[in-house]
């Protein structure tokens, strides 16, 4: 397998100054732009395998980035962002970005998610019949999930939102994307459905309720189903 | 249904004044029927009760007329000291309000009810003073005689024989929360009387035998009795009402009283108003003018008569009819009236025999009312047109004048010429005397022209000549008809040109209104309101005018005319009442007239926005067209002191918006600022601990080099945040020292080359610099900061360090050959978190260089300036003075 090829996308240098080496010896090659434009002339020219993306860029706003890109290619993006910055980070993801990590934030878990958008992409449109994480099993050709070998009794829209989760394990998903795709795209301003459905989920699926292992809560974003 | 359970609701205006009276003192009335029954006696006999059950009671005042047994109750209670008040050189003893205010007790005892106030205190009546006292909550006991209630004051005159000047209108009884009669037969208190137990004041004394007599005590015993007893029917009707149950108070009956002008008007209300409380009706007083400008005088009657029916507890009501008859019909239908009152004067010797008077129209009219008729003679000043009583001694001499003028030169005329005009035609020339006298001065003058010419005309044009008798029987005939001629025409002339003057008066007031509300619109500023106002009413009255608007908790002068008018303490007070009270204060008010100010308040939607104050001491009351004028300025103003403060609010709103703004921007700034080292920190260590063993040695050195140049960053972020702090806060030490210009130049550059080794700087000096005063590691910082702001703009070009001295000054210059910036924007630089780039991707920098260099700059009592473009236009110049040093330091 020839080595993944990143493109870090950062204006500020102290971040590339970091990323570079870090990067290079977890095995990627790393390609460096410091603008938007230079970032999509980048992406549709050598076609990176995924995407590091920080939303404040000196010659435009990283989800108009986002935006462009995604009209030609599905290149996982991983967005940096501010803690403080919710309504942007939830912008990007409803744009087409895949993932977020906050700033400041450790090397560890940048490459984490950088895994799980990978395998995503080496997967690619396959999407595979069975989910097994810690004795849950969703099998998506017999519609049957499992915890501990017993079978589970899930309603449609239940259903419908474990699987979505599961086929995203590891990356955030918005509330926005979770409600336009179980309850269709009239409803998704409908939070308080979302909470009441994740919550009878949560008291099926999980040991404990209150505190989840399955599905994460990202605050004020949406909800992230634990990979790996 | 409904309609029952309408009528057994509480009756909200009923529960409305509970309300407030809970919150208002209590006023307790002892009412006798005569001096010297011993209202005095009874209220102290129980203030002595209540004070041995521990109540707070005081006296404020309390007459005992050297009676021993009255001034022994006195002895234990705690008196308020009596004020001494000059009046023309006599020295008075009267209630202290202010004190008794102060005190505050619970029940406060104030002897004498329908007492005058000598001249010169807070409020006329005695009954004002407890009124003011009521309104603080504290309660008040006090005494009265019967005779000195308003509605009752002709009666006892027509009994007694004795006028009555001490009045209290009938609504303090009304609203006492509690009458005590003290009463006493009419023998014991003649004999009282005899053994000389009862004390008689100046005027009284004279009428006393009169007064004294059985017949008279007896009625008046019967008019306390009876007023009492009245009261506790409308106590009872009261709570009744307040607890809506039903009873039989809901009779209905209700009074309409037709008044005009007259005088008999007077003795029409003081009936209706007995018949109202016998009755226990609502009563509705409306005064009947044909015409909106009936004259000043009419005016003042028609007032002084609705004053008086509303301190006798009823509705009043203003109407403008040509029909009297059906206007009166028609409230009467509207307002469920069941019965009417109207007066009718007794000698009628100039009735109109086609005209049917008032009564009887009203009489014929209604079917199904009662109508009372009150009748009586014309007393006093009977009632005559306004036109003739209104002049100026000065228009009356012209009023005499143009007629004799006139007349006598068309006499003058007729006898010059008496062969060119035939005699007939002559009347005709005195007719345009009479018109002449009109159109110059008026309706009084044409008549007298009129009765001139007639006079004249006889007696020296027809035959018997000089003589005013007349001979031939044809020719009296037509002298007649020149009378009435003349008077017609005279009449007609005068009415049109007073008609004319009128409306040219309106429309001058209009005119100058319109004027008057066309500047207020054009001005948005408060004070330039108050000012526009202010000279407007000064120029208008022709009186000093002031405005005051509350500031915090005071009332402020904020505007007068002329500009230098003052206000004194007293006068300060009445602006305080007008204001809290909402009521007129000050000269020709209930309160405090003896001051040369009236104050009005001006009345805004939202309440009392400010007082007005008008300078009446030397002039002349306002007439009811000027009170007119003054209550539509009073409007106009009062809407435009509202939109200035809503403009001024909204000003604030729009300021503070954009400093929220401002703070918004600056947090964001702030933040990205901090993060940023925070983040590379964060990731450069994070990076060594999982992957450190996988990287080569270059990379690990600069990551840890990263590490330390990013602490540093953030180290002089914060010690810059730490810097502007100080600075804002005003808590800077500033050493002030000689300080050698080029040691420090020398050192910034060298800190600045450790940081950025890549730029270059080229230092001249002059060479005999002096020593400037200042503090040497401020200025180090000032030229650090310059330097650093000039490497991060200056490209690749060098940065030029100069100093020199200018005059007083030592100037030191940093310049860059960079980009420059605008004009517009040289200002701007030196505020707080000011960066030439926008957004997240800004030039590295913390925004707080420049502002820190200038703060520092300016408490060392120095100067720092920019100027773009510097050289060949480009670059930017910064200009840094500071003072010379002392030369004693210097030298020391």
């Amino acid at each position: 397998m020839s080595r993944h090829r990143i493109l870090v996308v950062d204006d500020e240098p102290q971040i590339q100054r970091f990323l570079n080496p870090a990067l290079t010896a977890s095995g990627y090659e790393v390609i460096q732009a410091s603008t938007g434009a230079e970032a999509e002339r980048l992406i549709a020219t050598i076609a990176p395998d995924l995407v590091i993306l920080d939303l404040g860029l000196p010659d435009k706003d990283g989800k108009d980035v986002i935006e462009t890109v995604r009209a030609f290619s599905e290149v996982p993006i991983i967005v940096l962002s501010a803690r403080d910055r919710e309504a942007e980070k939830i912008a990007a993801l409803d744009l087409g970005a895949n993932d977020y990590v906050e700033k400041p934030f450790g090397i560890g878990e940048l490459l984490a998610r950088i895994r799980t958008s990978l395998r995503r992409q080496v997967a690619g449109a396959s999407v595979p019949s069975r989910f097994e994480l810690n004795g849950l099993l969703v099998d998506m050709s017999k519609r049957i999930v499992t915890r501990g070998g017993e079978e589970l009794h899930l309603t449609r829209k239940e259903y419908q939102l474990l699987v979505h989760l599961v086929l995203h394990a590891g990356m955030v998903v918005t509330h926005r994307q979770l409600l336009a795709s179980v309850w269709g795209a009239a409803h998704v301003e409908d939070l308080q459905y979302l909470r009441v459905f994740v919550g009878q989920l949560r008291a099926k699926i999980e040991d404990d309720a209150n505190n989840p292992q399955f599905i994460r809560t990202e605050p004020g974003v949406g909800y992230r189903f634990a990979g790996e | 249904m409904a309609d029952r359970g309408q009528k057994y609701r509480p009756d909200p205006d009923k529960l409305l004044e509970l309300a407030t009276r809970e919150t208002r003192g209590k006023l307790t009335v002892f009412l006798g029927a005569a001096p010297g029954v011993g209202k005095t006696y009874a209220m102290l006999l129980r203030a002595q009760r209540l004070k041995d059950d521990g109540e707070d009671i005081v006296v404020g005042i309390a007459e005992t007329h050297g009676r021993a047994e009255t001034a022994e109750l006195l002895e234990g209670l705690e008196v308020i000291p009596r004020k001494q008040v000059t009046y023309r050189d006599r020295l008075l003893e009267e209630f202290d309000i202010d004190a008794a205010i102060a005190r505050k007790p619970k029940i406060l005892i104030v002897d004498e009810l329908a007492h005058t106030n000598v001249p010169g205190s807070r409020h006329p009546k005695r009954y004002q003073d407890i009124e003011e006292l009521l309104w603080l909550g504290i309660d008040v006991w006090t005494a009265m005689n019967v005779q000195h209630l308003e509605s009752l004051t002709d009666v006892v005159t027509s009994i007694t024989g004795v006028t009555v000047r001490e009045i209290v209108p009938d609504t303090m009884l009304k609203r006492a929360d509690d009458v005590q009669l003290v009463d006493l037969p009419s023998a014991e208190l003649i004999a009282r009387l005899k053994e000389g137990k009862v004390y008689l004041p100046g005027n009284a004394e004279r009428a006393a035998d009169g007064f004294f007599k059985p017949a008279n005590l007896t009625a008046l015993r019967e008019l306390a009795l009876r007023r009492t007893a009245d009261r506790v029917d409308d106590q009872m009707i009261d709570i009744l009402r307040q607890n809506a149950i039903e009873g039989p108070w809901a009779t209905g009956e209700r009074l309409l009283v037709c008044v005009g002008p007259d005088s008999l008007s007077e003795k029409v209300v003081r009936t209706a108003s007995r018949l109202a409380s016998g009755l226990n009706a609502r009563w509705l007083v409306v005064s009947l003018t044909q015409t909106n400008d009936a004259g000043a005088e009419t005016s003042k009657r028609i007032d002084e008569l609705l004053d008086l029916a509303e301190r006798l507890g009823a509705e009043t009501k203003r109407i403008i009819a040509q029909d009297f008859v059906e206007e009166i019909f028609r409230i009467a239908r509207r307002e469920n009236v069941t019965q009417i009152v109207v007066g009718r004067p007794k000698s009628r010797r100039f009735a109109n025999p086609f005209r049917r008077s008032l009564p009887d129209e009203i009489i014929k009219r209604f079917t199904d009312i009662g109508v009372h008729i009150v009748t009586g003679e014309e007393q006093g000043v009977s009632y005559t047109p306004p036109t003739l009583r209104k002049r100026t001694r000065f228009e009356l001499a012209i009023a005499i004048a143009v007629p004799v003028i006139t007349t006598g030169a068309t006499t003058l005329l007729g006898l010059g010429a008496s062969n060119l005009v035939h005699l007939q035609n002559l009347s005709m020339v005195f007719l345009v005397a009479v018109i002449l006298s009109g159109m110059i001065s008026g309706r009084l003058a044409a008549l007298i022209a009129a009765g001139l010419s007639f006079v004249f005309y006889n007696f020296f044009f027809l035959e018997p000549l000089h003589d005013l008798s007349i001979a031939k029987p044809h020719q009296l005939f037509s002298l007649i008809i020149f009378l009435a001629v003349a008077l017609m025409i005279g009449d007609l002339t005068g009415r049109l040109r007073d008609q004319v003057a009128r409306s040219r008066n309106q429309a001058k007031n209009t005119q100058a209104l319109y004027e008057f509300s066309r500047k207020l619109s054009g001005t948005a500023r408060l004070d330039d309101v108050l000012i526009a106002t202010a000279a407007h009413l000064h120029s208008t009255f022709g009186t000093g005018v002031s405005i005051l608007l509350p500031d915090e908790d005071e009332l402020t002068l904020r505007a007068a005319w002329p500009p230098d008018l003052t206000l004194d303490g007293t006068d300060m007070t009445a602006v305080r009442w007008a204001f809290e009270k909402n009521e007129r204060a000050g000269h020709d008010t209930a309160t405090l007239p003896q001051i040369g100010w009236q104050f009005l308040p001006i009345l805004t939607s939202h309440g009392v926005a400010g007082v007005l104050g008008l300078l009446m001491q030397d002039h002349e009351p306002l007439s009811e067209n000027e009170d007119r004028m003054l209550t539509a300025i009073l409007d106009q103003t009062a809407i435009a002191i509202d939109r200035a403060l809503l403009v001024k609010e909204n000003a604030k709103t729009t300021a503070l918006q954009e400093s929220e703004k401002l703070h918004t921007a600056l947090f964001s700034s702030l933040s990205h600022d901090l993060k940023t080292p925070l983040a590379s920190i964060t990731g450069a260590v994070t990076t060594l601990r999982h992957l450190g063993d996988r990287m080569n040695q270059d990379s690990r050195d600069d990551l840890l080099l990263s590490i330390e140049e990013e602490a540093g960053r953030l180290t002089r972020f914060v010690a810059n945040l730490f810097d502007m702090t100080r600075i804002e806060a005003g808590t800077l030490k500033v050493k002030n020292v000689p300080v050698d210009a080029a040691e420090v130049i020398a050192s910034s550059i060298e800190r600045i080359k450790k940081l950025k080794p890549e730029i270059t700087v080229e230092i001249s000096i002059a060479p005999d610099l002096p020593a400037a005063g200042g503090d040497p590691a401020m200025l180090g910082q000032v030229l650090f900061n310059l330097l650093d702001n000039a490497a991060k703009y200056a490209g690749d070009g060098p940065i030029a360090v100069y100093a020199r001295r200018d005059d007083g000054d030592v100037a030191i210059s940093v310049t860059d050959q960079g980009k420059g910036i605008p004009p517009k924007d040289l200002d701007k630089i030196f505020d707080k978190f000011y960066r030439r780039a926008k957004g997240d991707g800004r030039a590295a920098g913390t925004g707080l260089g420049l502002s820190i260099a200038r703060g520092f700059v300016e408490s060392m009592g120095g100067t720092i300036k920019a100027e773009s473009p510097a050289v060949r236009k480009r670059g930017t110049r910064f200009i840094v003075r500071l003072p010379l040093a002392n030369p004693r330091e210097a030298t020391a």
